[in-house]
């Protein structure tokens, strides 16, 4: 009689002993009432004091709620998050990219916001904007800040070239004649080709009036646009006015691989916030253009929300979880810690409060949305599900282009084919 | 694989003599259970569980967030039906395993022959060569390899100073795969040591006999290492060749995460993890982590087999 009790205490013990280290921070109430909720985003170390400083001015003015927070680099945070999700463990308050909510709000892992209405005002944001976070017409998440496509470049090249600063407007062919006069005022290979990435291919696309997805959630272009697209890059490279093939596909998403942050070009496209990336390399010599646009000067760059921010289905505090971002979102104390870093503030009355009081880089990007404003078109529906895959498919493929394996027109195609099976609309 | 048969003790009588009663056999065996329970739950759910989960995710299409759908053995037909990168991931996989398996066994040999006659410092260089062993595993050192091999890195700046210009390796679809399976080789130190121990165990007699009747260095290496080494040579050659069908941080951290550039360092596990992690197609992953179990084990299999017409057992010829 004594061995199974035995056996059952020790295997308890151990099983005890497993579970505690699995469950460590799951807990939804913490001691002494207090409502704990779990919050995680993806960014570098300043981001993240400043989060921590709005975190902490949110808890002295709501001392019943305790925010547990964590954040990683943007790849770990999308695998970590999607082994959650797939785990039933998602935390309360969740950031995300646009090109996750398709694949969250689907998977029926967020709250529809329209439940805490009341806690979390909108009429302060943009409606363009709020849709960013919509999917089938019900809010899933709000947008944290904006940003925009944008060409980085070298104002002093540009000088000694002798061209103009680039204006909203400007079309792909100013731009493919000003690389012309770059390499003519001795600048070899004066811009990174942009061929490798699908974010240029988009901006491409939609100043001909042409999107990437259609409401059906599949491509919407064709092979011959994505062809048209890459011929041009290709011309271009072969003129000797992009970056090599073997500098472009080092891009791994940040500045010091690209060749611009490597000093072998003197411009590069990139979003506006993260080109403060280059700042330490250029200093006051960096600044912002506009996207070219189409032909008839349609612009394909559109306001972008930076990321987003949700609250889990089954978060056990959904009301206090909104109160939070109410918080980040609305208030006049987050808006002065936060600044800029997250994008411009999506609250028009904190945006017009904060965008004069920044200072340095931070100041090329208000002037460069500020340029903008009211010039471009709405930004397209949260991409479907599948496309977080389909820009590393997007950039492998361009190899294929840019070391001449095969020509543009067959790659595209096996594009097309590999963007129709992994769509999952 | 170790075939060093360790003597079982034998069934040893209790100690305090006759004076204290025999446990029953049931008791004892509770004992033993209650003392394996740690590895027997470690091993049932740290590995049984996962890989039968992944047996059966294998048969089904899961993208982590919906359930998983049963799709039978549409994985596996699919992998060897309609998927073009994935027999570009085999055949790089493979490619790589031929240039960096020999070339590593014979660095790692050359070198415990030359350490062997070694009279002094010998210590000092058995552990200059294994360290990058132990470190060459980890991340850090895979992306100094990259510095090192990129355009502008030291590697090119030195070849340049001989005037052979490069532009870097890691970026060019001919020579990434070199680079990586460079990285491998440098890892000689395991199986050098392994080797070092062999060749202690040659009976210096043979040596003494083979030079009395006259034969070279060389002869000597051919006639008598050679053979009687054989035996640490085909454990080292199913062990490294294991561990190349495996290779993933270098790769990884080499081509970014994407196998590149123009997919020449896709290996076979980049691929599963591409598939897996960036496509989030779950049931394909595991599909293809079952074949590839399933591809070593013939492997290693087909290397058994061969090892009967060249390894050559020292006990088998009745010593």
């Amino acid at each position: 009689m004594r061995r199974p009790r035995t056996l059952a205490a020790v295997a308890l013990a151990l099983c005890l002993a497993l579970a505690g280290c699995g469950g460590g921070g799951g807990s939804a109430t913490a001691a002494g009432g207090k409502v704990t909720l779990r919050f995680t985003w993806w960014g570098n170390a300043d981001r993240a004091a400043r989060t921590e400083k709005a975190v902490a001015a949110f808890e002295k003015a709501h001392p019943d709620i305790d925010i547990q927070t964590s954040y990683s680099t943007y790849e770990s945070y999308k695998q970590k998050l999607a082994t959650q999700a797939a785990g039933g463990d998602v935390p309360d308050l969740i950031q995300l990219d646009y090109r996750q909510i398709s694949q969250y709000a689907g998977s029926e892992v967020l709250l529809d916001l329209g439940t805490q209405r009341k806690t979390l005002p909108t009429k302060e944001m943009d409606s363009g904007l709020l849709k960013t976070g919509q999917v089938d017409g019900v809010q899933y998440a709000l947008p944290m800040g904006v940003g925009t496509q944008a060409m980085a470049y070298d104002k002093e090249a540009w000088k000694k070239a002798g061209l103009h600063t680039p204006k909203a407007g400007w079309t792909w062919d100013d731009w493919a004649e000003a690389l012309r006069r770059l390499k003519a005022a001795g600048y070899e290979r004066p811009m990174t080709d942009p061929g490798s990435m699908e974010d240029w291919f988009e901006v491409w696309l939609r100043g001909q009036g042409k999107r990437l997805y259609g409401t059906d959630g599949q491509a919407a272009f064709r092979a011959a646009d994505l062809a048209r697209f890459w011929s041009f890059t290709s011309k271009l490279r072969k003129e000797g006015l992009v970056s090599r093939a073997e500098d472009t596909t080092q891009m791994a998403g940040s500045v010091e691989d690209s060749p611009m942050g490597r000093k072998r070009a003197v411009a590069e496209f990139n979003w506006d916030a993260p080109s403060a990336g280059y700042e330490a390399l250029y200093g006051d010599r960096l600044a912002l253009a506009p996207m070219p646009a189409g032909p008839d000067g349609t612009p394909g760059q559109y306001y972008k929300p930076s990321m987003l921010l949700g609250i889990a289905a089954d978060s056990a505090h959904p009301r206090e979880a909104a109160r939070f971002i109410d918080f980040l979102l609305n208030s006049d104390q987050a808006a002065d810690i936060l600044g800029v870093d997250r994008g411009t503030p999506v609250n028009g009355r904190q945006r017009t409060r904060v965008l004069p009081a920044v200072t340095g880089f931070q100041q090329q990007v208000a002037g460069l949305q500020e340029s903008l404003q009211g010039k471009l078109k709405d930004p397209p529906a949260a991409p479907p599900r599948g496309d977080n895959g389909l820009q590393s498919t997007f950039q492998r493929d361009y190899d294929q282009v840019s070391f001449e394996q095969a020509a543009p027109r067959e790659v595209a195609e096996d594009f097309l084919t590999e963007a129709r099976t992994e769509l999952r609309p | 694989m170790d075939r060093a048969a360790v003597p079982l003790p034998r069934q040893r009588t209790a100690p305090t003599g006759q004076a204290r009663k025999r446990r029953p056999k049931r008791e004892r065996e509770g004992a033993a259970w209650v003392f394996l329970s740690p590895w027997v739950l470690g091993a049932a759910v740290l590995t049984l569980l996962p890989m039968a989960v992944s047996l059966y995710l294998s048969f089904t299409d899961y993208d982590l967030f919906d359930p998983p759908s049963w799709v039978g053995l549409r994985n596996y037909t699919q992998m060897f039906t309609e998927d073009p990168r994935l027999l570009r991931s085999v055949l790089n996989t493979l490619l790589y395993v031929v240039v960096a398996v020999p070339l590593q066994l014979a660095l790692a040999l050359a070198v415990a022959v030359a350490l062997k006659s070694m009279k002094r410092g010998k210590g000092f260089y058995r552990s200059a060569f294994y360290a990058p062993s132990l470190l060459g595993a980890s991340m850090s050192i895979a992306l100094v390899w990259r510095a090192l091999f990129n355009d502008g890195g030291t590697v090119d700046n030195l070849l340049g100073s001989l005037g052979i210009h490069t532009g870097g390796w890691v970026n060019r679809p001919g020579w990434a795969l070199l680079s990586v399976a460079l990285l491998t080789v440098w890892q000689f130190g395991a199986p050098m040591v392994i080797f070092l121990a062999g060749l202690q165990q040659i009976p210096k007699e043979l040596y003494e006999a083979a030079s009395v009747d006259g034969a070279g260095r060389w002869r000597q290496f051919l006639s008598i290492t050679l053979p009687m080494l054989s035996p640490v040579l085909f454990f080292n050659l199913v062990l490294q060749t294991i561990q190349a069908f495996q290779v993933f941080t270098p790769a990884f951290a080499v081509s970014g995460g994407r196998g590149g550039p123009a997919d020449s360092t896709l290996f076979y596990t980049l691929y599963l993890y591409d598939r897996g992690f960036t496509a989030s197609h779950m049931g394909y992953a595991s599909a293809m982590a079952w074949v590839l179990l399933i591809a070593i084990a013939i492997v290693t299999a087909v290397l058994f087999r061969t090892s009967r017409s060249w390894v050559f057992y020292a006990n088998e010829e009745g010593r």
